[in-house]
């Protein structure tokens, strides 16, 4: 644990803060929650502010203040809130602070479009509060609603996006959205009605009743009925992860919406996905796990698959990044099928790092996008070494780190941690496929460094990009790097995490 | 051959940084360096900084005791490790580390390596579009290539293995001539595939050898299941056999040969393909000879088989940098054999002799075709400006036109074909004499070697003792130009008449590899 000086050097500093809050009476039973209600609370503060100046501000200083909250409460001593429904563990604390991370930098991104308006950005903290809820969540109904929290905003946020076609790609965002919870309700009622509870772990639980099941031997109608249901939320969560049934709003949305809300999108709501289906299968569904082991390979390879030709075929940066971040995910689900400690471990760092380039790539291109009042493409790249040196050099470290290549921290993750999890769990092939995909998609990584150095700009004249959101992607670039070298400041997190889903 | 003002001075850095260590950063700070003094001041310091990193690497090579083969460490000495992450699975702690230590082998690389970046930092005179960029890309690859020679760890190894593309992808994509950014884009995902199956197999290795280390010392040490051996001697194959390239491999070579700059073809011709016959051997015969040794009679029949089909390949050229890309095919097929042959005198000690023989043939050749596809290339790039086409047909009467430019042709071209007294001839006959006494057949090798020699000579003929053609223009190389392959030349001809300076390097360090 690389930061525990830092943490504890701020959790003394701040103590007095600490007992302050810890004043307001019954505040224990909710102390978990301290992060997000005070995401909660800044969304009204910026509401009342109204669209006055500052208000970005405002929000910033909230996700900040939420992040000290998250040190002075530590996850140990202050795990638990509204009776047990959402705890705060390792692993809920390393997606939490993936969603802060995410959440500041699109906050800094938001200077270019959308941060001036006081909806804006209570739209946004309120999602960011919902998706904390999400990660924290160890029951289905509590799941929901979390759930719903975080997404709604989005839908709105998405039509709020500069293009005409935004409110298309949000129409079908919010279609397949709704098409996702009714799948997820299914999935629940079918749950209930065999385990008759909603509590993923613990005592009286569904884990408890599947083992319950799984033990007796016999495949009955319980065994089915829970193994639709475990299908169902593979599907539901999957559709906000962008894995193979429910891709298709992704590259619309992505490509429509602004980009500060698509570097939300792909960083923070994805990862939110994840560690629920993280959660629903490694905790609940842990005995079923020769189950839905070879699901998820099936809609791993497929997702690759699918996500790699059709980035190939883009021309259009946006669209061709949300693509790739399919693929990404497929490589996330390399770890989760490995369905080992290791393998949660590796994919849990994966959406980490793959927070980091992909939020840093969509706010550049936006940042370009804004700056040349158009949709990039390709021919818009052409001779950026030249036209803009940084952020084409920028470009190319983040464009190394999706390809895996080494000196950024995508070698770590997606070519060393995510494979070998596989290859320990006897998945040798599947390692083969995932990494033959990641050398299929060089096709498309290749393209764009070829574009930006190799090819002659059509006009010399250089690009100066916002100054704000370029240092947003900057420290993206600087933690890549570092994280090559040091990948165990967050690594030990991740395993941390994964101790704290499969001991 | 060790030298005591050498021993001193290595001593003297050993006590400090470490020698390994400071031939893998000096580069990237040179790297940054570079950049940061812009295009005026990047080539200086690259060629100062090179120049630094050769006389290490000859300093290393003259202090270094062959004979002295810790049995603890594999026969690895100067080992040493930077620690980069460390994970725990199950009961035991994994370290995933930069691990670095050389025997005779790894030092034989490094000179070569040093001396041909060297080489080619010296020949990068013509490069002038956006130099800081260029060079600074250059001595990053500096560091890859070394890298993959000193490593001890097969994760250090893959790190810098993958490394070496990204500078090299940039250097034949941006500054190669027409249809430069195919080439580039083919190299890379050419290479990377081959990697991606090396890869996997080292997981398998890590986990099924139950000793959870990527460290060779320690794999090496433990005993495997033949069909894992087998296994990842063929995943092996995929990714050295690429780099090398052995025959259904080969398709990127011409590309990325002929489409590169001068300089980025001598450094893949020089040192990018050694990176594969390092991995055969390092990989192959040093971790895991038994599976070799099963597998030698197909890897035999495919190095032969590439050697010949790849001499007639190149006959058929007419663009002289094509010809040279594909004698280099040609060349590193004797690698494969002598591997191939090599590994068969492990298992059966009554083949020992030859298999020392072929493997120090192979090493030789690896270091002679180094130095001498230098120079060929460096010569055919030179064509290009002297008599402004490379193609064979179209340049004639080059002995008359330009005399100096000529001897280094005809030079290196007897060099390419093994003729006495040069360092090729010493590195074919090694492999020869090994691999005959092993496989009777493995001498039809020798055909290739023969059609080399005639397509060499009638190369020759055509280019450079045919009557002028008084309408076109053949203009003298500058020396500016020549000093380059005048430097490598000497090399060539010493190791011809003195093959002794490598063989002591390398003889005890193969005698420790075959005895286990």
């Amino acid at each position: 644990m690389q930061l525990e000086i830092l943490t504890d050097f701020i959790r003394t500093l701040l103590a007095p803060l600490r007992d302050l809050i810890l004043l307001v009476p019954g505040i224990e039973d909710w102390a978990a929650s301290v992060p997000a209600l005070t995401l909660v609370v800044f969304s009204f503060i910026v509401l009342l502010w109204g669209d006055r100046r500052g208000v970005l501000g405002i929000s910033i200083i909230g996700v900040f203040t939420a992040a000290f909250n998250m040190v002075l409460f530590e996850s140990g001593t202050y795990g638990s809130s509204f009776g047990g429904l959402f705890i705060r563990d390792a692993f809920a604390d390393f997606f939490i602070w993936i969603i802060l991370i995410v959440g500041v930098l699109i906050l800094m991104s938001a200077t270019l479009y959308g941060g001036e308006r006081s909806s804006y950005n209570f739209l946004l903290l309120m999602s960011f509060a919902g998706a904390i809820w999400v990660v924290m969540a160890t029951d289905l109904v509590a799941l929901f609603l979390a759930w719903e929290l975080m997404s709604t905003p989005t839908y709105v946020l998405v039509a709020l996006g500069p293009h005409r076609g935004s409110v298309d790609g949000a129409t079908k965002y919010f279609v397949m959205g709704l098409l996702s919870t009714m799948l997820m309700i299914f999935g629940i009622a079918l749950v209930i009605g065999v385990t008759g509870t909603t509590l993923l772990s613990g005592a009286n639980s569904i884990a408890m009743a599947i083992e319950a099941i799984w033990t007796s031997g016999t495949a009955g109608p319980a065994a089915y009925s829970l193994l639709l249901a475990m299908i169902m939320f593979v599907i539901a969560f999957g559709f906000k992860v962008g894995i193979f049934p429910g891709w298709m709003w992704v590259p619309d949305a992505y490509s429509t919406a602004d980009g500060s809300v698509t570097g939300y999108l792909a960083g923070a709501t994805k990862k939110t996905g994840i560690s629920a289906l993280m959660r629903i299968l490694m905790v609940a569904f842990f005995v079923a796990r020769m189950e839905w082991m070879f699901i998820i390979v099936i809609v791993s390879i497929l997702t690759m698959i699918i996500g790699n030709v059709l980035a190939l075929a883009e021309r259009n940066i946006m669209r061709m990044l949300a693509y790739s971040s399919i693929v990404m995910m497929g490589f996330v689900f390399v770890g989760i099928a490995a369905g080992t400690q290791f393998g949660a471990a590796a994919g849990m760092f994966h959406a980490f790092t793959h927070a980091l380039m992909k939020t840093g790539a969509f706010i550049l291109i936006w940042a370009m996008s804004v700056r040349l009042a158009k949709e990039i493409t390709y021919d818009d790249l052409a001779g950026l070494g030249k036209r803009a040196p940084m952020a084409a050099a920028m470009f190319a470290v983040l464009i190394f780190a999706l390809a895996g290549g080494p000196l950024t921290v995508g070698f770590w993750s997606k070519w060393i941690f995510l494979p070998q999890s596989a290859v320990e769990a006897n998945l040798w092939w599947f390692a083969l496929v995932a990494l033959f995909n990641s050398v299929f998609s060089l096709g498309y990584y290749l393209r764009v460094l070829r574009y930006m150095y190799m090819m002659e700009p059509t006009t010399n004249t250089k690009i100066e990009l916002a100054r704000i959101p370029m240092i947003a992607v900057g420290l993206c670039v600087i933690a890549i790097i570092g994280l090559f070298v040091f990948p165990g400041i967050v690594l030990d997190y991740a395993f941390e995490g994964a101790a704290s889903l499969i001991p | 051959m060790q030298l005591a003002f050498a021993q001193q001075l290595l001593g003297l850095i050993e006590n400090s940084i470490g020698i390994l260590p400071l031939l893998l950063l000096l580069p990237l700070v040179g790297a940054l360096l570079a950049y940061l003094l812009g295009d005026a001041g990047a080539r200086p310091v690259t060629i100062l900084i090179t120049l630094i990193e050769l006389g290490l690497g000859l300093i290393l090579a003259m202090a270094f005791d062959p004979n002295n083969l810790p049995a603890s460490t594999e026969g690895m000495v100067y080992t040493g490790s930077f620690e980069l992450t460390t994970i725990n699975l199950g009961s035991a702690t994994t370290t995933f580390e930069i691990a670095w230590g050389v025997d005779g082998i790894s030092v034989a690389m490094v000179v070569l390596a040093n001396l041909v970046v060297f080489i080619a930092a010296l020949s990068s005179n013509h490069i002038h579009e956006s130099k800081r960029l260029y060079y600074a890309l250059f001595l990053l690859l500096q560091t890859g290539l070394l890298g993959v020679f000193v490593s001890t760890d097969l994760l250090s190894f893959f790190i810098f293995w993958e490394l070496v593309l990204i500078p090299m992808f940039f250097i034949i994509g941006k500054w190669g001539e027409e249809g430069c950014q195919h080439a580039a884009v083919k190299f890379f995902i050419y290479t990377h595939l081959g990697s991606a199956a090396m890869l996997i197999a080292f997981f398998v290795l890590f986990f099924v050898s139950g000793t959870y280390s990527f460290s060779m010392i320690v794999l090496r040490g433990t005993t495997l299941a033949p069909m894992v051996q087998i296994g990842f001697a063929l995943a092996v194959f995929l990714g050295a056999g690429v780099k090398l390239p052995v025959f259904p491999l080969h398709n990127w070579l011409p590309w990325a040969h002929v489409k590169a700059p001068t300089p980025g073809s001598v450094i893949l011709a020089g040192i990018l393909l050694k990176m594969g016959g390092y991995g055969f051997i390092r990989l192959g015969l040093w971790l895991v000879p038994e599976a070799f040794a099963r597998l030698a009679i197909p890897f035999a029949l495919l190095a032969v088989f590439t050697c010949i089909y790849m001499a007639f390949v190149a006959m058929a050229q007419t663009d002289l940098k094509s010809m040279v890309a594909y004698t280099s095919v040609n060349h590193m097929a004797w690698v494969l054999l002598a591997v191939a042959v090599g590994s068969v005198g492990y298992v059966n000690p009554a083949l020992g002799f030859s298999a020392e023989l072929a493997i120090q043939g192979a090493i030789f050749m690896m270091f002679s075709h180094g130095m001498i596809s230098s120079v060929m290339f460096i010569a055919a790039g030179q064509l290009k400006y002297s008599a402004g086409t490379r193609q064979i047909p179209e340049v004639k009467g080059l002995m008359e036109k330009a005399p100096k430019f000529s001897a280094i042709l005809i030079l290196s071209s007897l060099a390419a074909f093994g003729f006495p007294g040069m360092s090729g001839f010493i590195a074919e006959v090694l492999v020869l004499f090994g691999s005959v006494t092993a496989y009777i057949w493995a001498g039809l090798i020798g055909l290739g070697l023969f059609v080399t020699v005639g397509y060499l000579l009638w190369m020759l003929n055509r280019v450079v003792f045919s009557d002028p053609d008084p309408e076109a223009e053949v203009a003298e190389a500058p020396w500016v130009d020549l000093i380059a392959p005048i430097i490598m030349m000497i090399p060539v001809l010493l190791l011809g008449i003195w093959p002794d300076l490598i063989l002591s390097l390398i003889h005890p360090a193969v005698v420790f590899l075959l005895g286990g």
